[in-house]
């Protein structure tokens, strides 16, 4: 599938301060694409360098195989609709006014409003009073306004943050049902837990560069899970390994990290050499969450 | 089209009405005021009314109201997600820049209208006036909307930049300074260059007072209306341009 967002070490610095560096993204068509990374890893930079909201300080963007540059960027942007940090809306006025001012903004039809509003099922709360909004309806309001243009990329800042569960299960679903209509979706998160299961293809971020990019599956295929040796004195076992392996004790086992199936023979080899009854040999379990925090340091919330 | 009648919905149960209505009022009452306590007639009339209240009005007043009403219609963008809402969107910076500029003009000539109906409200019902004010005074009121709308967009402009409301008035305010100074030293040229003192030498059209000849000339009031027209093309376009090249903050 082609790509619809490409980026081509792009990087921006702040005074001679380095926050995103040589990013190479790629964003297949049609994908729900969750870009992880802790706080201040630099996910709102590079969402707004794709928007042209910030200019990068090199490298090169490609929407749909056309460069974003100043010249390009409002005709590319018809194309695209965001939602980047904090929700837009205006207060004073109503959900209601709020869509018809995007409506006259873009001169869309009323069926694009209508439509747009269903999706995000705002359409009972159209005449309260934007102020009045819980967040997780400001956050609609707002992917509603970003959606009345019928964009083909749609990117969302943390849409989830500061949402109850509730909030949550229905911006997941409200990804779900728009990856279903072809949309394709780039949506960030400080939480993998929050967008786990919706996204498709992950890029995870941390300190401004790329650590991983690819599939769920990749991502566990990537990094082994441990490596646990069950033995009748695991004290002893744990001695005679930590020498050449990254081990601790774990209960009645010996928890060894970072092993392929080579050095996993060679430990338990070890171990027989030396004497010890080695009772069984499994590979433990790994959260996607273990494998995120390991990529990032632990960084997440 | 379509960016302006999204503008002029924006400013729907907004606090520029309150500017738009009350300035004005607050002006011709001060005018009158001092007129009744001076304990004199309004020797000329309406003429004495409107020098009173109107150019007092256009010496500052009138300047920061505008700056006044350019930070309101801009502060709701600076706000939560507006800003990069507006500007992750397709609209252009000029049409973005123009539409801004439009609402806070059509908001400064709606204040000038307030201004010509409570003149006259103060010399009939105050000083019980003969007759309704000359129609110079419409043509007047005309010069001076016109005049308004450059500092329109340089106030937009400024608050388009700065996040701070009070920064622009403040900047308003020393335009305003600076203009009342060119026009003591009747330097009329210059002033047509500086919006703020453009639109002080409209306030004082054919009242005599500061660089004014005090004839109502048609060749006067069109020079002022062309200058404005000069001014806002080279200010919106400025304004456009830097919108274009500024980063969105924070
Ligand atoms: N306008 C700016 N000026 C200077 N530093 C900035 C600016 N915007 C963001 N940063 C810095 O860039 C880093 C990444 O920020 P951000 O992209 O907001 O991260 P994230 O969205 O992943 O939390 C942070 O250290 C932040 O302080
Ligand atoms: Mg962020």
């Amino acid at each position: 599938m082609p790509d619809i967002v490409t980026t081509d070490r792009l990087a921006k610095r702040y005074r001679e301060h380095p926050v995103v560096h040589d990013l190479d993204l790629r964003i297949p068509e049609g994908c729900v694409y969750g870009f992880l990374g802790p706080n201040g890893s630099g996910k709102s930079t590079t969402m707004k360098m794709l928007l042209g909201l910030v200019r990068p300080s090199s490298g090169e963007i490609r929407i749909g195989g056309r460069p974003m540059r100043r010249s390009t960027r409002r005709e590319l942007l018809g194309g695209i609709g965001s939602l980047i940090e904090t929700p837009p809306g205006y207060g004073h006025l109503t959900g209601r006014e709020n869509m018809r001012l995007v409506q006259r903004l873009l001169g869309l039809g009323d069926g694009q409003v209508a439509r747009a509003v269903r999706t995000v099922r705002l359409q009972d709360h159209l005449d309260k009073k934007v102020r009045a909004y819980s967040l997780g309806m400001k956050q609609r309001l707002g992917i509603a306004m970003a959606l009345a243009r019928e964009p083909r990329l749609l990117i969302l800042d943390e849409p989830t943050n500061g949402l109850d569960p509730a909030g949550i299960e229905e911006i997941r679903g409200l990804l779900r049902r728009l990856a279903g209509d072809g949309v394709t979706v780039m949506v960030s998160s400080h939480l993998l837990g929050e967008i786990d299961r919706t996204a498709t293809v992950l890029g995870i971020l941390g300190g401004g560069r790329l650590l991983f990019q690819g599939t769920r599956a990749e991502l566990f295929a990537r990094s082994a899970p441990d490596v646990l040796i069950d033995t009748p004195d695991p004290a002893y076992a744990h001695s005679l390994l930590s020498g050449g392996f990254e081990s601790r004790l774990d209960g009645t086992s010996v928890r060894l990290a970072g092993l392929d199936d080579r050095a996993t023979a060679k430990a338990v080899a070890h171990l027989v050499g030396a004497g010890v009854d080695v009772h069984g040999v499994r590979r433990g379990e790994r959260s996607l969450e273990d494998v995120f925090m390991d990529l990032t340091g632990g960084g997440g919330l | 089209m379509g960016a302006v009648r999204a503008e002029f919905l924006k400013v729907k149960r907004s606090l520029s009405w309150v500017v738009v209505l009350l300035l004005p009022v607050a002006l011709v009452l001060v005018g009158t005021v001092n007129t009744v306590v001076s304990g004199e007639r309004p020797e000329e009339g309406w003429h004495t009314l409107w020098l009173r209240s109107v150019v007092l009005y256009g010496l500052f007043p009138l300047t920061v109201g505008i700056g006044v009403l350019a930070s309101l219609v801009w502060r709701v963008e600076h706000r939560g997600g507006n800003w990069n809402a507006l500007m992750g969107g397709p609209t252009p910076a000029l049409r973005i820049v123009a539409a801004k500029a439009a609402v806070v003009s059509a908001l400064a000539a709606a204040m000038q209208g307030v201004m010509l109906a409570a003149v006259v409200l103060a010399g009939k019902l105050v000083f019980a006036l003969p007759g309704l004010p000359p129609g110079r005074y419409v043509l007047i009121s005309a010069v001076i909307a016109a005049a308004c709308v450059p500092v329109a967009v340089l106030q937009s402009g400024l608050s388009m930049l700065m996040r701070s409301f009070a920064a622009p008035v403040a900047m308003a305010f020393l335009g305003a300074a600076g203009a009342i100074v060119l026009l003591m030293l009747g330097a009329g040229a210059a002033a047509s260059a500086l919006p703020y003192a453009l639109v002080g030498r409209a306030t004082q059209l054919g009242t005599g007072t500061f660089a004014d000849t005090g004839a109502l000339t048609l060749g006067g009031a069109a020079s002022i209306a062309g200058a404005a027209a000069l001014l806002t093309g080279v200010l919106i376009a400025a304004s456009a341009l830097l919108l274009d090249r500024t980063d969105a903050r924070a």
